[in-house]
């Protein structure tokens, strides 16, 4: 009798307590979902945080318009980071404890997104991570964070294997440059595997420091080495000063680069060196008709300023965004983080509409969207013409 | 009201505070900061944090550059030593923190003696300029040496305790720094009313002279770059205890700037001042934050896109416009401010 007693007491004291945990879930009212989006919107990367807010915008605003989550609303919560990993830790404890957010899409650089990671996995904060998908942030796999993108080390050996294959002279000498960071670790992987793989000639692999402005001693180098095919993994400015360098001293290369040179402002600034470089990239290029598509598609949801900051950061973001839709809305109107974070797991190809390959979390590193596509420069107009389909390597 | 001051004993002289009102303003204040984390949120907790680990960092830099006069900008290489060996020491090889933090201010005191040697013979920017590259080379040595220190992948730090207070919660760690920063303070205090603090000074306002006095040059500026780095080693631990992921990334050169913005903020060589510097520059980008939600829009279209600069350039301007006008830092302006009340109503 008396242990019935307990029972029943257990168990209405359960069914009262359900409601009510429910309701407290964070960052969810009956009319809102609130989305966390800390990035880079101060300093000189700053260009990639306004891209990709305008891809949570956009996404946000097209799921408003078609009625929302099960009726509620995507309010987005952005917080600059400036590129600071102790700062994108700060902001991230500013949208988890002020402003009540429920899950996290847009996670700013490696360095950032890992100093993040103690307080995503303390909160169990669905995340989905757009921008850095690096080893270090699905190995280990932590439980409620989601990659989208494929590394450094494939982008370089897609690059590297059609340059072997189509374009480079039989017995042409391989060279590296590569920054002294985690992200030129990834990017020396991928060389070393083509390498590897095809027995190639390994001329010389040089590093530089960070911030580093004048790559005269390294081009001179290279030349020495007698370096014909060039895995070159500075970025943006550094990329283009080492291009520079290198046609001054007359060398011809085959050029593989960093994705980031797919953007209109590092065309811009490589272009002139005059090599028809290559990007391997797991997003869409500008020119791409997918990417061209959405553009005419959500003009309207954009102003001129957001529309000028438009890049392959705000594709993927879109995308980021548009498959934590999916899971949150599979949930139904019980919506909690634990159920967002089963259902994100369930995700298979996901269509992002040809911005990047269909998108699977199914897997055991939750990491999906890893197909590259190859593409190369058109020096007269700076646009990029792919070479290849979406393909795993 | 008191009037002056009148002295027996050496111990009055050399006491902390003689004043009973001062002691109980203190106690008032301790109180408060004990009953903080019942009184706000996570996230207040983590500023507060914030602040009490600058406060300990900066008043390691102050030993040095304010009290002694030794010039450095390469506190961030210290910072970063004190981090790396403060995770590496738990994460690795499973040292508890009441061990690895105090390693962690020792190493930074120790390797801080090769800095210090050119302080010998270089002052002024010259000797800037060699800390600078300093911090460029610690920077170097853990990119490097990648077996040791993880190199660019940086560390994780797992969840830890120190008597019962899990660090790992905002709650637990504000304590355990509370704690530290004010271990640090006292002993600051107490290190500036010794014959060591004493020979600091006047190596800072005349080394020729304090050498003719019989002041030991080699010991006494080896001596302030040692506790000076001991302490933002210190510092650098309790960063990597809050962030808990720390790599190169984490410690700029910006970072070298801020601490010696909160040093010329709150009032060169004064305890008091670095601690009111802390608390102001940690807490300024928050305020502005608050300031300008209370006046615009934060929905509005040109609002959102520009915000963050101009949060940014705003915290530059309350920085310009305060040194133009109280050059002397907060510590001048608190001076200042009590002198008028204590003449009142005779203050102009």
């Amino acid at each position: 009798m008396k242990k019935t007693l307990r029972m029943t007491l257990l168990a209405v004291g359960a069914a009262l307590m359900l409601p009510a945990m429910a309701a407290a879930e964070p960052g969810v009212s009956d009319t809102e979902i609130r989305i966390g989006d800390v990035n880079i919107l101060t300093g000189p990367a700053s260009f990639i945080g306004q891209a990709v807010s305008v891809g949570s915008k956009v996404a946000a605003a097209e799921i408003n318009a078609a009625g929302g989550i099960n009726g509620r609303k995507i309010v987005m919560k952005t917080e600059d980071d400036g590129y600071v990993p102790s700062r994108s830790f700060q902001a991230l404890k500013k949208l988890l404890e002020v402003d009540d957010i429920f899950a996290l899409n847009g996670t700013s650089g490696t360095a950032n997104v890992l100093a993040m990671m103690p307080l995503i996995t303390k909160a169990n904060l669905p995340t989905v991570v757009t921008t850095a998908p690096n080893e270090l942030v699905y190995n280990p796999v932590r439980p409620s964070v989601f990659t989208i993108g494929a590394s450094y080390e494939a982008s370089f050996y897609a690059q590297l294997k059609y340059i072997h294959e189509k374009l480079a002279p039989k017995g042409a000498v391989y060279g590296l440059i590569r920054q002294d960071d985690d992200f030129g670790v990834a990017v020396e992987k991928g060389y070393e595997r083509a390498i590897k793989e095809f027995g190639l000639k390994d001329g010389i692999r040089l590093r530089y420091k960070k911030g580093q402005a004048d790559f005269a001693a390294e081009a001179v180098q290279m030349k020495a080495a007698g370096v014909q095919v060039l895995a070159n993994g500075a970025i943006i400015a550094q990329a283009a000063t080492v291009l520079k360098e290198t046609r001054k001293l007359g060398m011809d290369l085959q050029v593989a680069d960093v994705w980031s040179e797919i953007m209109p402002p590092s065309a811009k600034l490589l272009a002139p060196a005059g090599y028809s470089y290559l990007i391997g990239d797991y997003i869409a290029a500008m020119a791409d008709p997918a990417a061209v598509k959405w553009m005419e598609k959500f003009k309207p949801y954009m102003t001129e300023a957001d529309i000028a900051a438009v890049n392959r950061y705000t594709f993927i973001t879109y995308a980021g965004l548009k498959i934590m839709a999916k899971a949150m809305e599979a949930c139904g109107k019980d919506l909690t983080r634990a159920c967002t974070v089963e259902n994100l797991r369930k995700i298979k190809n996901f269509d992002t509409q040809g911005l990047t390959a269909p998108v699977s979390f199914d897997n055991e590193r939750q990491l999906g969207g890893t197909a590259i596509k190859v593409y190369q420069i058109n020096l007269a107009d700076q646009s990029f013409k792919a070479l290849t389909d979406y393909q795993e390597y | 009201m008191r009037t002056g001051h009148y002295k027996e004993t050496y111990g009055e002289l050399i006491a902390l505070s003689d004043s009973g009102v001062a002691w109980a303003w203190v106690a008032a204040l301790a109180a408060a900061l004990v009953l903080l984390p019942l009184l706000v949120g996570n996230y207040t907790l983590s500023l507060a944090v914030s602040v009490l680990i600058a406060i300990v960092g900066a008043i390691g830099l102050n030993l040095l550059t304010g009290t002694t006069g030794l010039i450095s900008i390469g506190q961030s290489g210290f910072l970063a030593i004190g981090a790396y060996t403060n995770a590496l020491l738990a994460t690795d090889y499973g040292w508890p923190v009441w061990a690895s933090l105090p390693a962690a201010g020792v190493l930074s005191g120790a390797i801080s003696l090769l800095v210090g040697i050119p302080s010998l013979r270089l002052k002024g920017l010259y000797l800037a300029i060699t800390t600078l590259a300093f911090s460029f080379i610690v920077n170097y040595v853990i990119l490097y040496a990648e077996p040791l220190t993880h190199g660019p992948n940086g560390v994780f730090l797992n969840d830890t305790t120190f008597l019962g207070l899990d660090l790992s919660s905002d709650r637990g760690l504000y304590y355990f720094v509370l704690g530290v920063a004010v271990l640090v303070t006292l002993a600051a205090l107490n290190l500036l009313r010794s014959r060591i603090g004493r020979a600091w000074l006047a190596i800072r306002d005349h080394d020729i002279a304090a050498r003719a006095m019989g002041i030991d040059l080699v010991r006494y500026k080896l001596l302030a770059f040692a506790v000076s780095s001991f302490f933002v080693g210190i510092a650098g631990g309790l960063m990597s205890l809050q962030i808990r992921f720390i790599n190169i990334d984490v410690f700029g050169f910006l970072l070298s700037i801020e601490a010696l913005a909160i040093i010329i903020l709150g009032g060169f060589g004064s305890i008091a001042g670095t601690i009111l510097g802390a608390v102001f520059l940690t807490l300024l980008p928050e305020a502005i934050r608050i300031v300008l939600s209370l006046f615009v829009d934060p929905q509005a279209p040109a609002y959102t896109k520009y915000i963050y600069e101009i949060r940014g350039i705003a915290y530059g301007i309350v920085i310009v416009v305060f040194l133009r006008f109280k050059p002397d830092g907060l510590i001048g302006l608190w001076r200042d401010v009590r002198k008028y009340f204590a003449n009142w109503p005779l203050a102009y």
